[in-house]
């Protein structure tokens, strides 16, 4: 009940922010937007037949009936039909987001999971040479641009001058095999781009929390390092490791992949993304948006309940912090 | 501990900078790093002034010519010097680079400040709503929404680029700010009845220089390193030669077996993004008073 | 005249900076009789913290280690111990509380349950014999309702009752000497004087030997039967209490006797201060660390440092040329 309520209490407060990016995405894809009269009229148009296809694209109507316009397709989630395709938006949703899932969890997974790993280690070893080994790699990590990462390993594992092992491009999830195939050479892009930043981040967290006073209390009584370190370092750096985790799950659902699908043809959220923002599909464009900005709201709901989890200072009764 | 620590910076009865230079040129790496973005600059300012990599779009040798004493990096498809374009593309990355840092630090220095000064006021609010609404919408897709809005001017990436870039330097301003503003050299200026502004901007501002500094840099570096991924989305650089223009090109070469436009570009890039990255993190270990080895 | 429970010998800390290395602790030795309270004395950075860390074995490593000197614990060697056996040594033999009740408990564990890992960790004993006996322990250092405060978070209590429960959790498995540093610095005057009553109680309850590191000339009054006081990482005099009281020898104890307001006395002017500043630990002087602020300082004073010597007919030592 009382997370209900907290809940509910940090929805509302997201609706400035939801109101904020929809306007933003309004009047960058909307309202100034290209004008697609002429795209719709014949040649040769007489002005009633341009005054009538303005109306019907809604240009004639004011700003404010537009946007509220706007905001009725995202409360309903009706978002028409894409330009390009007909398509309806709901159904491209429908249909992509679950591709981008699959593309993107192994890696964010992996990039996470191996970062905190890598961080305790140079955390342990702060100081000697295998943290400088491992904070020394990250800082090559983090040098090397995400495009160039994907066409490295690309090279080194799909081309004919390499190992040839895996498909050059493509997508398929008919069997685990064929999956398999498909996602490793991206998430190992994926991989090697975020393990640079998330050890970097993760080190520094835990070594804060290893300066801590109450960690200096839990050994002057005794307590055995590998208690000090569950109990009182790793349970303390919890809060930001979730806060980074949940905060990169909207973009990995919606943007996050964008470069890799439209590098690799991957037909996912992030490619339908790419191929609107070329064609100009406005009906995509706007569902994309207005979608991830909502789900960035969720995101910090979710951290904020996972604070109140692991870190019993935080009340879900007092208000935000 | 602490003792020792004022005691010695009483000894030496000197500021920041002076400590955090003492600092920096015993940092080998962050010296090393420093004199390798020189290098860069240097490139990059001989391009500006006609010296080198003129012929960048010529269109003089045969198509996928090999390391010759003519072509040092060979040609790509179609016959275009490799070397030339990689130099040439030095300049642009620092054109991208300065320009969104510069910008990005600019209003976020400004922005942070006067949300900080004003802090639990509307003012500071609506700061921070800006900053909430555009950390919201995705990096790649606010680029894509302003470069369609603006019909593929070729500043759209650059716009993009800062209209991001300055809320992480405005988080940190305004934190600071909020710091400052209660030390007793504000209360003073209050107190002879100096304008808010000249406060600000004046008396405050100044004395987070150190954090701007920092986070320039790291604009700097993330600009070169957006300017890629856009480039190659076709959001990116519209006219020109970039390394994110060359690495695009290398995306068919590479599978058909050539591979230098690809080395040429990753490569000199990577070498301007690690300095950099070196640079900035030994910059801001000289800056922070707390570090002690 | 039995063996003191604690003895320390020439005990040297050094710590690694960018500058140089500093001597944070520079030749200090001591001893505690077993039920003795020592008084630990000096201004902010003087060395006194750090020496009470030494006894436990936790000067921060790097950059700092100890140097050379011994520590002798009831007959036990505790300088170049390994990690393990010092592990036996904190918490069982010696414990040890802090200046900051707000940050040295672990914020996400309920206090029971910190002060159950430190009972298990060192007897064998079941987790509800042991929970028992820290509602006992939170009971005897003056907790209400111990029995609901141990399921609560350390936020939940008061930085008096924070401090309580970490003299609780130091006391639950009866050590032989208690490192107590500054542990009412941070506190409220009034909170302050119930604390180190009931600190002075339980010491001589449980019959363990104590070393109290204060700043704070009244602290030591109170509840002290030899004090040590300790200038730039030296001891510069050491004495029973009422005869450091009576008659301070060195003219830095004699500064720090003055400097505390008597309210009972004769109103004075002005607080007498002592001037100047403590020398830079990278750069000592090769004479008395004092002499630069000292107001009977002799030429001879600069050219050597002054060794501690007993002076007196009480159990006194002094580092000082032209003692009182």
């Amino acid at each position: 009940m009382e997370v209900l309520l907290y809940s509910l209490r940090k929805l509302l407060a997201g609706i400035p922010l939801v109101l904020g990016v929809t306007l933003i995405s309004f009047l960058l894809i909307v309202y100034f937007g290209p004008d697609k009269t002429y795209e719709l009229v014949g040649k040769n148009p007489t002005a009633e037949q341009i005054a009538e296809v303005r109306s019907q694209l809604g240009y004639d109507r004011p700003f404010v009936t537009r946007y509220m316009e706007y905001l009725r397709e995202i409360v309903t989630l009706d978002f028409g039909s894409s330009e390009s395709t007909d398509e309806k938006v709901s159904s491209i949703l429908a249909r992509t987001i679950p591709v981008s899932l699959l593309l993107a969890l192994p890696g964010f997974i992996l990039g996470n999971a191996l970062g905190v790993l890598l961080a305790l280690v140079a955390a342990y070893f702060r100081g000697g040479l295998v943290d400088k080994l491992i904070m020394g790699s990250a800082a090559v990590g983090m040098s090397v641009s995400y495009l160039i990462a994907i066409i490295g390993f690309q090279i080194l594992l799909s081309s004919a001058d390499g190992l040839d092992l895996f498909p050059v491009r493509g997508w398929d999830t008919s069997t685990p095999l064929a999956y398999i195939q498909h996602v490793t050479v991206p998430t190992l892009a994926t991989v090697f781009v975020a393990l640079g930043y998330n050890t970097r981040f993760y080190r520094a967290v835990i070594v804060e929390e290893m300066t801590r006073d109450h960690v200096r209390t839990a050994r002057a009584f005794g307590i055995p390092p590998a208690k000090i370190f569950y109990r009182n370092i790793l349970k303390n750096s919890m809060v930001p490791i979730v806060t980074r985790v949940v905060f990169s799950i909207p973009l990995i659902v919606i943007s996050g992949s964008l470069l890799l699908e439209s590098y690799f043809g991957i037909p996912g959220i992030g490619k339908v993304s790419y191929d609107a923002i070329i064609t100009g599909d406005q009906p995509v464009l706007k569902a994309v948006v207005a979608l991830t900005a909502i789900l960035f709201v969720v995101a910090q709901l979710l951290t904020d309940i996972c604070y109140r989890l692991v870190d019993p200072r935080v009340s879900l009764g007092a208000s935000t912090r | 501990m602490n003792a020792a620590a004022e005691a010695m910076q009483r000894r030496h009865g000197d500021s920041l900078w002076n400590k955090a230079w003492r600092k920096f040129r015993h940092d080998r790496v962050g010296v090393v790093a420093l004199l390798v973005v020189c290098a860069y600059a240097i490139v990059a300012l001989g391009v500006v002034l006609g010296w080198w990599a003129t012929g960048w779009a010529d269109i003089s040798g045969p198509k996928w010519a090999p390391l010759s004493s003519e072509h040092w990096l060979g040609t790509n498809i179609i016959g275009q010097d490799i070397f030339s374009r990689a130099v040439y593309s030095t300049r642009t990355a620092f054109e991208v680079g300065l320009i969104v840092a510069l910008g990005a630090t600019f209003i976020g220095a400004v922005l942070g400040a006067i949300a900080g000064f004003f802090s639990a006021t509307w003012i500071d609010e609506a700061v921070i709503w800006l900053m909430g609404v555009l950390d919201s919408v995705p990096f790649i897709l606010l680029v894509a929404a302003i470069a369609y809005s603006l019909q593929d001017s070729p500043w759209a990436m650059h716009i993009a680029m800062i209209a991001t870039f300055w809320i992480g330097t405005a988080r940190l301003v305004r934190g600071e700010v909020i710091k400052l503003k209660g030390q007793e050299f504000v209360e003073s200026a209050h107190a002879i009845g100096l304008g808010r502004m000249t406060i600000i901007f004046r008396h405050i501002l100044p004395n987070t220089f150190h954090v701007l500094l920092v986070q320039a840099t790291l604009s700097f570096v993330a600009a070169i390193k957006s300017e890629v991924i856009l480039s190659f989305l076709g959001l990116g650089v519209k006219d020109g030669m970039s390394w994110g223009l060359m690495i695009s090109e290398s995306t068919f070469e590479v599978l058909a077996g050539y591979f230098n436009n690809f080395i040429a570009a990753s490569v000199l890039m990577f070498g301007l993004v690690m300095a950099f990255n070196m640079f900035s993190d030994a910059l801001q270990d000289a800056l922070d008073p707390r570090t002690v080895k | 005249m039995p063996a003191p429970l604690l003895e320390v010998n020439n005990l040297v800390v050094e710590f690694s900076t960018d500058a140089g290395v500093v001597r944070a602790v520079d030749d200090v030795s001591f001893s505690v009789a077993a039920g003795e309270t020592v008084g630990l004395v000096g201004e902010s950075g003087c060395g006194k913290t750090v020496t009470g860390l030494a006894l436990l074995g936790l000067v921060p490593t790097p950059p700092g280690r100890l140097a050379s000197g011994s520590i002798r614990l009831d007959g036990q060697e505790l300088a170049g111990l390994d990690d393990s056996s010092w592990r036996s040594v904190r918490g069982r033999k010696v414990a040890m509380i802090f200046q900051e009740p707000m940050t040295a408990l672990n914020p996400v564990f309920r206090i029971g349950n910190q002060m159950i890992d430190v009972l298990r960790q060192h007897q064998r004993i079941t987790r509800r014999q042991a929970r028992a006996a820290a509602i006992e322990m939170l009971a005897k250092v003056g907790i209400p309702a111990p029995d609901k405060r141990i399921q609560e978070y350390p936020h939940q209590l008061s930085g008096g009752m924070r401090q309580r429960v970490m003299i609780a959790m130091a006391l639950s498995c009866s050590p032989r000497l208690l490192v107590a540093d500054e542990p009412t610095t941070a506190l409220d005057v009034t909170t302050q004087a119930q604390v180190l009553e009931q600190m002075v109680r339980l010491q001589q309850e449980f019959g363990m030997s104590m070393i109290l590191i204060t700043h704070d000339m009244g602290v030591v009054a109170q509840s002290c039967s030899k004090a040590m006081v300790m200038y730039s990482g030296r001891v510069v005099e050491q004495a029973p209490v009422t005869e450091l009281f009576a008659r301070p020898r060195h003219p830095y104890t004699g500064g720090l006797l003055a400097s505390i307001p008597r309210i009972r006395e004769q109103r004075i002017p002005e607080l007498p201060v002592i001037e100047g500043t403590v020398p830079d630990p990278l750069n000592l002087p090769e004479g008395c660390r004092f002499a630069d602020r000292c107001n009977k300082v002799r030429d001879y004073c600069r050219l050597a440092q002054p060794e501690l010597k007993p002076i007196g007919r009480a159990d006194s030592k002094v580092a000082c040329y032209v003692p009182d």
